[in-house]
């Protein structure tokens, strides 16, 4: 395997599309500021290989030369460069464990040293500029905070909330999360950070946003940055830029995928329209000034998302459920409506009951499941919802970016609150007519018994399908003509042994992740994987009708895996209605059908409405 | 009561407005769960019922985020009461009282009473950190000012703490003196073109809690709703809702009308 073989005092290596003759001073400039970076993440890095793939990068072939510079200069050839290919593309396929379970032993060698240097050298004059200014930030707002009673309180109020905010970027427990995520502005201003406070981040941060001004200014997009333990992937949204180190050895795509959904949930929050008028009168505003309070939301899907393989398969996962119970309460909802009510959603256990859609809408598009990923995420992220009814403008970055949604969130059986029904209004006003809905809901629930038999719902056993080597599998149906313009759906077992604690359940999770990684490839996507690991054997196989990871006991041979395939395929088609929502009903609410529709004009106007303009 | 109350229409309305992490949400839940718990960060508004004798009062717990601030004004509307709550150890959350939240009160009732509350008095006053949720321990308000000798804090940021004697745990600086709160009490009345003479003094309507021991937080609570019976009885004599409820009553046709009237 190429990437072990790395020599002692091996510099970095940036792979960079520009011609050889333009690439030598931009190398320069990009080493230093990686090794800025490289300093405060990864203290080993600088003794490593590092790659960075912009967006022009070309598929050549996997003739790597490799610049070995020693550590305190700073000159990178710039033809080797030139030359340097993003190699995990190349790599040859090498068995997961070693993927997964990589040595990790940091060698703390010189690296301060190294950095040092680095400052010294003016090498990199747009960098350290960004640097002093973050310096000056930094101090400012320190001064400020220590004497803000309003943190201090903060920190008493909540341990839990401050626990990760108050991390010591600069202590080794820091560096060594398995995923970092940042979010900026692009003036560089500290927007959120997974782990550790802001403002401590804040020259970090401004060295992220160097690294991608610089390459932007060479009329290129940074991707990502390859070292040998973590993958840094370069995300920019609008006047945002997200930023994700991780040594989960996710691919390139999923990290992205997974920055992709952190900017939705800001969106969902603020709206991208409210977001670009804010930037766009003023540059340089403190975003967190509209975020105060939702890192909690942040954080939590960012814990869902490495917890819930929904993200990775872009599907919802639903309680299994009778179908006629499932009809039943689906019933309940399309009686209960109101005027403009175009969602009403039944959640248990923060799993979906079933979903009841205007008909308009459901004409118009289809609700995406990262749009009820977020939903869910804002449902379990705030316990405060657990007494009285709540209401409160939201996005669905997908259904529309730039409109607001007025969500009404309300459990049905406290104080157990496992029952949460979701109603989304386009009108402002409707609270009350919404209220009255959930009262209706409420009575008919009541009237057939509803609550005690969604009590007795739950996840199925992998035991019920009867094959005996099998362990699990996640099975995703895609749109075919009887359930076109649906909701994604997939239907997954509980992980039961080996998989019941936490770190074998990430173990399966991060196999899955792998094996999804190579199914959806860019360069060489596969469509049947057999892949034999130490612990378990996984089967992933991808067709035109659904797409299906399964997990076998490490004995299973091929000819056993297939057939318990076959036999979990009729199994599955035989619980379909139990498993899915089949048939999402609709009602109709709108007297006016504009009004809920895609980009109407009524929405426009509950945007102008939402007092972003008055901050202006 | 025989009748199960959620089915009531609430008769009088009550509004919760304050800086985010002034502890709105707690404050409600202590008074509605008798309990202090960590809460986290209020989204959009909540919406709880309470039954006090045969009256239902609806309190509306608001997020105190710059992100919710354009809804402020609908969930204030036709508001008997509203509470405006603030830390007693942040001067800048009594100011933002003055210039963020109270314009949204504009759409209020004209009768609508304005209640002045420093939370988190339990940092400050040992008298508060005292109190565990009874209110025994109450002390009328004159006996309590004896204890506010502290100089008044001008400045937004506060001079370090003068050490002052502490019973337990840690005492904070106070930064807004009861005397402030009055004041800006008084600048409410004017903002609404109210006469002191005519409205409820301010040494009533200006309350220091803490949602943390229970100090203070009944009275709080009771006290206005005592104070907002005399606006449910004019309107049950009216015999006509606030207008959303009638536009409500409009739009849901008769069959709802019929379920709103059957208990």
């Amino acid at each position: 395997m190429e990437r072990d073989n790395h020599q002692a005092g091996q510099a970095q290596g940036v792979s960079f599309c520009d011609p050889p003759s333009e690439s030598n001073p931009p190398a320069e400039t990009l080493a230093t500021s990686l090794c800025l970076l490289g300093n405060h993440m990864f203290p080993d890095s600088v003794e490593r290989k590092e790659e960075i793939s912009t967006g022009a990068d070309k598929e050549e072939p996997a003739d790597l030369h490799q610049s070995d510079v020693k550590p305190n200069e700073q000159s990178v050839d710039a033809e080797l460069l030139s030359n340097q290919v993003k190699k995990l593309e190349t790599e040859e396929i090498e068995t997961l464990e070693e993927l997964i379970n990589e040595s990790t032993q940091p060698t703390d060698r010189d690296a301060e040293d190294v950095a040092m240097d680095n400052d010294q050298s003016d090498s990199g004059e747009f960098v350290v500029t960004m640097l002093a200014k973050a310096k000056l930030e930094e101090q400012g707002i320190g001064v400020k905070g220590r004497s803000s009673p309003l943190l201090e309180a903060g920190i008493q109020e909540s341990p839990a909330f401050i626990s990760h905010r108050d991390e010591d970027v600069t202590a080794d427990s820091w560096r060594q999360h398995r995923k970092h995520v940042f979010v900026l502005s692009e003036a560089g201003k500290p927007i959120y950070s997974r782990y550790g406070s802001e403002e401590a981040l804040s020259s970090t941060m401004g060295v992220m946003m160097a690294l991608v001004s610089f390459v932007q200014s060479g009329d290129n997009i940074i991707r990502s940055v390859y070292s040998e333990e973590h993958t840094v992937v370069f995300l920019q949204k609008g006047p945002l830029v997200l930023v994700c180190v991780s040594s989960s050895r996710q691919s390139e795509d999923q990290l992205r995928g997974e920055l992709l959904y952190v900017y939705y949930q800001i969106i969902s929050m603020l709206t991208q329209a409210s977001i670009s008028r804010i930037f766009e009168h003023k540059k340089n505003y403190d975003l967190r000034r509209l975020l105060a309070g939702s890192e909690k939301i942040l954080d939590g899907l960012l814990n869902l998302v490495d917890s819930d393989p929904s993200f990775l398969l872009a599907a919802v996962h639903c309680l299994p459920l009778a179908s006629s119970l499932r009809d039943s309460l689906s019933q309940i909802l399309q009686k209960a409506i109101t005027p403009n009510l175009v969602f009403s959603i039944l959640i248990a256990k923060n799993q979906l009951l079933t979903i009841v859609q205007e008909k308009t809408v459901i004409e118009d598009t289809r609700l995406e499941p990262a749009d009820v990923h977020l939903l869910l995420n804002l449902i379990g992220a705030s316990s405060a919802f657990q007494a009285g009814e709540i209401w409160t403008p939201i996005c669905l970055p997908l259904f529309n970016p730039d409109c607001y949604f007025y969500a009404y969130i309300s459990y049905l059986d406290p104080p157990e609150c496992t029952v949460c029904l979701l109603l989304l209004s386009t009108d402002k006003e409707a609270f009350y007519a919404v209220a009255e809905c959930k009262r209706k809901i409420e009575e008919a629930m009541v009237a057939q018994n509803s609550l005690s038999l969604i009590a007795k719902a739950q996840s199925y056993s992998v035991s019920q399908v009867g094959v005996s080597d099998l362990r699990h599998f996640m099975y995703k149906p895609f749109d075919v003509p009887d359930n076109y313009r649906q909701l994604t759906q997939f239907t997954s077992p509980e992980m039961e042994a080996p998989y019941s604690s936490d770190e074998e359940k990430m173990r399966l999770l991060d196999l899955y992740r792998y094996m999804h990684s190579r199914i959806h490839s860019t360069s060489r996507p596969l469509k049947l994987i057999y892949h034999v690991a130490e612990r378990e054997t996984l089967l992933a196989w991808v067709t035109s009708k659904f797409e299906l990871y399964t997990c076998f006991s490490p004995l299973v041979t091929k000819a056993c895996a297939i057939t318990a395939i076959t036999k979990l395929l009729r199994w599955i088609k035989k619980e379909e209605d139990r498993l899915f929502i089949r048939y999402p009903p609709k009602y109709s609410t709108t007297p006016n059908p504009s009004k809920s529709s895609r980009g109407g004009k009524s929405d426009q106007q509950d945007t102008t409405d939402n007092g972003f303009l008055s901050l202006l | 009561m025989p009748e199960v109350s959620k089915m009531k229409k609430p008769d009088v309305k009550v509004v919760l407005l304050g800086d985010m992490n002034v502890g709105k949400t707690s404050l409600l839940h202590r008074y509605t769960e008798r309990k202090f718990k960590d809460t986290i960060s209020t989204v959009g508004g909540a919406f709880f019922l309470k039954q006090w004798g045969n009256y239902h009062i609806s309190i509306w717990d608001t997020a105190g985020r710059e992100q919710f601030h354009g809804l402020g004004s609908m969930y204030c509307r036709g508001a008997a009461a509203v509470i405006l709550t603030y830390d007693v150890t942040n001067w800048q959350s009594l100011v933002e009282l003055e210039e963020r939240f109270l314009s949204l009160t504009d759409t209020s009732n004209h009768d609508c009473i304005y209640a002045v509350v420093g939370n988190k008095a339990d940092l400050t006053d040992p008298k508060a950190q005292m109190s565990q949720d009874t209110d025994a321990v109450l002390e009328d308000q004159t006996e309590r000012e004896e204890d506010r000798t502290e100089p008044q804090v001008l400045s937004a940021w506060p001079t370090p703490p003068a050490s002052p004697a502490s019973l337990s745990g840690m005492i904070l600086h106070k930064q807004v003196t009861h005397e402030d709160a009055m004041a800006l009490y008084g600048r409410i009345l004017r903002y609404k073109g109210l006469e002191e003479k005519d409205s409820l003094p301010a040494d009533k309507m200006c309350f220091e809690t803490s949602a943390k021991t229970g100090y203070n937080v009944d009275t709080l609570f009771e006290t206005l709703f005592d104070l907002v019976l005399p606006s449910i009885l004019r309107k049950r004599n009216e015999n006509k809702a606030s207008p959303t409820v009638d536009l409500e009553d409009c739009r849901g046709g008769s069959g709802k009308r019929a379920r709103s009237t059957c208990c």
